[in-house]
């Protein structure tokens, strides 16, 4: 009996332990979220990697940002105005402050632009801003982005992660951004234990108004399981990931929410068009319509709508004309004789370590093609190895899978497809390469879809992929929690309106 | 004695430099580098080289190795590709995390190794050795990852005991080190099995030799001849005892993974996986330091501890 009582006395000293994190009233209110990736650096202008954008979005605001229903609108330029002929952007400025107490204003968007732009900083993302002639303060409140030719995709690239302002004092002192992030945004950077957690200071001079919760904590933890076990015992607010098999005990648990929502991914099976028989287009549609891809997205991916061509499902961009493939083994058998593919002709198979989830799905298209006659060797390789050796470099692959992460604009998506040097499937078909490049420099919206939609259409054709879908983006949250959202297509956290009630 | 810690120093010197010239190599000729990872799906191979001069990697590798070496001589580790700060500081702020914790498993390991071990062999067949049994041959079939999420879900996740994470948001401090009681145990038992093991054989072998039959004939008490049957099978696990603590580094890299304890685990796992050179290289040094220094150790232990190996000199 005695020992019972200890037992309890424990548990009672953990909870009291545990009450800050839980945030009862009156205590400053901490939300907690964990989080399946780390950001390699919190400097936006040296990285690529969506786990950074997804955390930078606190810290740091942009000139546009995207809404809820993913609109382009103003955060710190209040208004833009673009010349008829595309070329000539003026931005007006809202009155911010920075986190060092420096005030914001033209100065700091001419130094950030700068900085993305110049060599010396070797931004992944620099060619999203080459269009750019010169950036200029006119007065302290306006900035004029003068490009050499029309690029509509400016303002998205603005509205993303990279866009992220920064201050021009600590630009010129060469401040160490990556480690000790200065923005203006909703949440001021207080630390960062790799592999552990980063701490995110409520500002309460944020120029949209002080954050509800006090203090953010974004917890690192790989594991799925673990992310659950946390969310259960009240240790984590939000987590980003749920495994498909914990759905249905996060749905049906009252004290949690489930989020369900469309995300900006487009999976795929990339096929090497530059490799036997694969060269040819009438293989490529066969193993589209060869492969039941919504067997794919229901097994792999647990959810989410089939597309048939590379964008997005539920896109504006999507075109109304573009299926995806039907599943019909007889017609992918008869273009596959047409094509004269013996019987086991044999593929190989690249799949990405630790993507379990397209691991699975490529075991899935292995099973659809051993009905086709066609035997595909499953290689799984490490994610460095994947990017160097067969999305990049010799592209040492016939098939492999992916998912290729959302963009604000189609440019972002497209660029590249049709010119066998810059896209790995090696698609050689200058017609698309053409519509693509023109549609990226027409300022016209109407003009501008139209052409995106032939692109699109034609990249239905050629099938350089086998189109599986759009997968949903699952979170799961305490239901107390209210106003937490993430950034259509760009996944980006905010908590801008995050409330523990 | 100044003559063995020169040998033994020359020794260390030569063993990290083999290694990590080893390492250096190895960890350069795995496919893709820091670059190519940073730049991801979206950078194009002009980006990926211009990241590739900004971090230092255009460079030739002769050029590369003489330029590491050269700052290891000025006891400059480097600095990180990815975090952009020196190793030192990463490797400072990891190093109290995989101390601490490989501290306490190793006690752990060594009060339920010993301690099993000895009072196994000394009733050999009796229930102290048949439950020893059982737990060795438990312990050293339970993966460790598997161990540590079984104790996560019971005193994490049903008793609330411990957080389900490791160590709270600002990492290691005197408060938080009890977390490390659950990641400790996992990395504890299966050494402690191995390390019982070994004690219960070498207890057995003392017990058959002659001067305990004396002992014994001539009357002494139990639990004297115990002690001077622990006192002579002890040292013999010594050796064993150095290697369990330098594989304890290795260990830790599973736990931490478990328990997403931010140590050198973490940092060299995450490390390889980022094709971060320098990091993957100073957690190469730490860990033949401390390898070599725990073997360096467990000799002299020896040789206080066992006084036949001192008489000839």
């Amino acid at each position: 009996m005695k020992r019972r009582h200890s037992i309890h006395n424990l548990s009672l000293l953990a909870l009291v332990a545990l009450l800050p994190l839980l945030g009862g009233a009156g205590l400053a209110q901490t939300l907690t979220m964990a989080m399946s990736a780390q950001p390699d650096t919190l400097d936006p202008q040296v990285t690529a990697a969506t786990a950074a954008f997804q955390v930078s979005k606190s810290i740091y605001d942009t000139l546009i940002e995207v809404d809820r229903a993913g609109v382009l609108v103003p955060a710190l330029a209040s208004s833009w105005a673009v010349s008829p002929d595309g070329l000539t952007y003026t931005f007006e400025l809202v009155e911010a402050t920075f986190h060092d107490g420096t005030a914001f204003g033209a100065e700091d968007v001419v130094a950030t632009l700068d900085r993305i732009r110049s060599a010396e900083t070797a931004s992944p993302k620099v060619n999203e801003f080459r269009a750019i002639v010169s950036v200029a303060a006119q007065g302290p409140r306006t900035v004029v982005v003068t490009l050499s030719e029309p690029q509509p995709a400016l303002l998205a690239s603005l509205a993303s992660g990279w866009g992220a302002i920064l201050p021009s004092e600590k630009l010129a002192e060469g401040h160490d951004f990556g480690n000790q992030p200065v923005g203006t945004g909703p949440f001021s950077f207080a630390s960062w234990t790799r592999d552990n957690a980063i701490t995110l200071d409520a500002n309460p001079d944020y120029y949209g108004g002080a954050p509800s919760v006090d203090q953010v904590v974004i917890r690192f933890v790989t594991d799925s399981a673990v992310q659950l076990q946390g969310l259960l015992t009240g240790e984590f607010d939000i987590i980003d990931t749920v495994a498909a098999a914990d759905r249905p005990a996060v749905e049906t648990n009252p004290a949690l929410t489930l989020v369900r929502e469309p995300s900006g991914l487009v999976l795929v099976a990339g096929l090497n068009t530059r490799r036997d028989y694969l060269s040819d287009v009438r293989v490529r549609q066969a193993l589209n319509l060869g492969v039941d891809t919504a067997i794919v997205m229901e097994v792999a991916y647990s959810s989410g709508s089939q597309v048939g061509t590379f964008m997005e499902a539920g896109s504006p961009w999507y075109p109304d004309s573009v299926e995806p493939f039907p599943y019909d083994p007889e017609a992918a058998r008869a273009l596959l004789a047409e094509a004269g593919v013996p019987q086991g002709w044999t593929l190989d198979m690249v799949l990405p370590q630790p993507y379990e989830e397209h691991i699975l799905a490529g075991q899935i298209v292995q099973d659809f093609l051993r009905d086709l006659g066609i035997n595909a060797q499953i290689r799984i390789v490490e994610w460095g190895v994947w990017l160097s050796d067969t999305y990049g470099g010799p592209r040492n692959f016939d098939i492999t899978v992916v998912g290729h992460t959302g963009k604000l604009d189609p440019s972002g998506r497209l660029t590249g497809l049709g010119d066998p040097r810059t896209n790995y499937t090696g698609l050689d078909d200058p017609k698309l390469a053409g519509i693509i490049a023109t549609a990226n420099i027409t300022p016209d919206h109407a003009a501008r879809q139209a052409l995106y939609t032939e692109a699109l259409e034609r990249i239905h054709e050629q099938a350089p992929f086998i189109f599986f879908g759009t997968p949903d983006r699952v979170y799961a949250r305490q239901a107390n929690v209210e106003g937490f959202w993430m950034t259509p297509l760009l996944d980006s956290f905010d908590f801008r309106d995050a409330a523990l009630e | 004695m100044p003559r063995y810690l020169l040998t033994q120093s020359a020794s260390f010197v030569v063993t990290l430099w083999a290694v990590l010239t080893l390492v250096f190599f190895a960890v350069r000729a795995l496919p893709g580098d820091a670059a190519t990872i940073m730049g991801g799906l979206d950078a194009t191979e002009q980006q990926v080289e211009a990241m590739r001069e900004r971090i230092g990697l255009a460079r030739s590798l002769p050029a590369q190795y003489a330029a590491y070496f050269g700052g290891l001589l000025q006891a400059d580790l480097g600095e990180s590709l990815r975090e952009r700060r020196p190793v030192t500081t990463v490797l400072l702020e990891r190093l109290p995390v995989t101390l601490t914790l490989a501290g306490m498993a190793f006690v752990l390991s060594l009060l339920i190794g010993l301690g099993l071990g000895v009072l196994a062999g000394l009733r050999p067949g009796g229930a102290a050795d048949r439950a020893t049994l059982l737990f060795t041959t438990v312990a050293l079939a339970i993966p460790e990852f598997w161990f540590g999420f079984l104790l996560i879900l019971l005193f994490a996740v049903n008793l609330g005991w411990f957080p389900v994470l490791g160590l709270p948001p600002e990492g290691l401090t005197v408060g938080s080190s009890w977390n490390l009681i659950l990641p400790a145990v996992t990395l504890a038992i299966p050494r402690a099995a191995q390390l019982a093991r070994l004690a219960r054989a070498r207890v057995l072998e003392e017990r058959s030799s002659d001067y305990v039959r004396t002992a014994r004939s001539k009357g002494l008490l139990p639990n004297a001849v115990g002690r001077h049957i622990a006192s002579n099978a002890l040292p013999g696990v010594l050796p064993l005892l150095a290697l369990e603590l330098g594989g304890l580094l290795t260990g830790t890299i599973v736990v931490e993974q478990v328990f997403g304890l931010p140590g050198l685990g973490l940092t060299i796992l995450g490390g390889i996986s980022a094709r971060d050179y320098p990091v993957v290289q100073g957690v190469t040094i730490l860990a033949v330091t401390v390898y070599v220094l725990v073997n360096w150790l467990a000799d002299l232990a020896q040789l206080v501890a066992d006084p036949r190996l001192r008489a000839p000199t």
